[in-house]
């Protein structure tokens, strides 16, 4: 009852109070990783900015044309419920792995979930883009498709990076088990993957639902 | 309890999430329109509150300030740099 009232030191994703001393460590190696999500925020922001001062040109196919909305709610639902699984792999890690030695098979179960769910968001992006590119859209053809390129790329790789992570943390803790460094960059990487689908929220409302309106 | 309790909050986050992104995936589909647009936004800015509270656990109570200040400094810089761009810039076409 009492790490209910307890204070945290930062914000967000921590490991409680069952972890000792892997806890306060862990609170200011997240509050730095925030530091560095926040940054990258801005230059998110500075990409939707890019966007928001380009329009679709007469000469080349508009969003109407290029957007699969069907593609879109496929993508927001993979990369939603691999939030989810993410989570889930957090709770575990907090609640299960306070002890050394703990079994990590419900953990890497869900970094593996999440990692599936990952890769048939990149699986959906991907074909959206191909096509895109087929219907006359690619991002050479106009300003306005440079941004929208551009902008949605940069998500992409940023997913893509996510999930070599989250590879390489789950060979990590089989080969080492999850000890102290194992569990800081698991919470960085759940920060990193959750930020990943609040970028995703902007970008599907405002470009693709926003454009197709 | 606490173990149940931290679970249920990922839960209703999620579906919450859900909701939010269904409403305006729904309109877009069948409706329309100028209204369409301003329940886009807020649903949007709403499910923007939800990842923050129950996917990041970010809260205005039991922390300290400085995360906060932290975000909130951020929110500025992009107010400023993302609002400023399309500000100069819509002004320059209107003159065109």
């Amino acid at each position: 009852m009492s790490s209910s009232t307890r204070q945290s030191l930062h914000p967000g994703l921590n490991l409680g109070e069952e972890h000792g001393d892997d806890h306060l460590e862990a609170e200011t190696s997240v509050f730095g990783f925030w530091v560095f999500m926040m940054s990258d925020l801005v230059t998110f922001g500075m990409f939707f900015a890019v966007f928001a001062t380009t329009m679709p040109l007469p000469c080349c196919p508009g969003p109407k044309e290029l957007f699969d909305l069907g593609s879109v709610a496929w993508q927001t639902a993979f990369l939603l419920a691999s939030s989810l699984t993410s989570g889930m792999a957090i709770l575990t890690l907090k609640q299960e792995h306070a002890a050394q030695g703990a079994c990590t098979k419900k953990l890497v179960f869900w970094l593996l979930v999440t990692v599936l769910l990952g890769c048939g968001f990149l699986y959906r992006e991907i074909s959206d883009f191909i096509s895109m590119a087929a219907a006359g859209g690619p991002p050479t053809r106009s300003g306005y498709l440079s941004a929208l390129w551009s902008l949605v790329g940069l998500h992409g790789l940023h997913v893509t990076g996510g999930l070599i992570w989250c590879l390489v943390i789950v060979a990590g803790i089989l080969v080492r088990g999850v000890d102290l460094r194992w569990k800081l960059t698991l919470l960085r990487w759940a920060v990193f993957w959750h930020f990943l689908d609040v970028v995703w929220i902007a970008i599907f409302s405002f470009i693709f639902l926003g454009g197709l309106l | 309890m606490e173990k149940n309790k931290e679970f249920r909050h990922y839960l209703i986050g999620f579906v919450l999430a859900t909701v939010l992104t269904i409403i305006p995936f729904t309109l877009v589909a069948t409706v329309g329109g100028k209204i369409t647009f301003f329940v886009l936004i807020l649903c949007a800015i709403l499910q923007l509150i939800v990842h923050l509270r129950f996917f990041l656990h970010l809260a205005f109570k039991g922390q300290q300030r400085e995360d906060l200040q932290l975000v909130l400094f951020t929110g500025l810089i992009l107010l400023i740099m993302v609002g400023g761009s399309i500000w100069v810039l819509g002004d320059i076409y209107n003159r065109m």
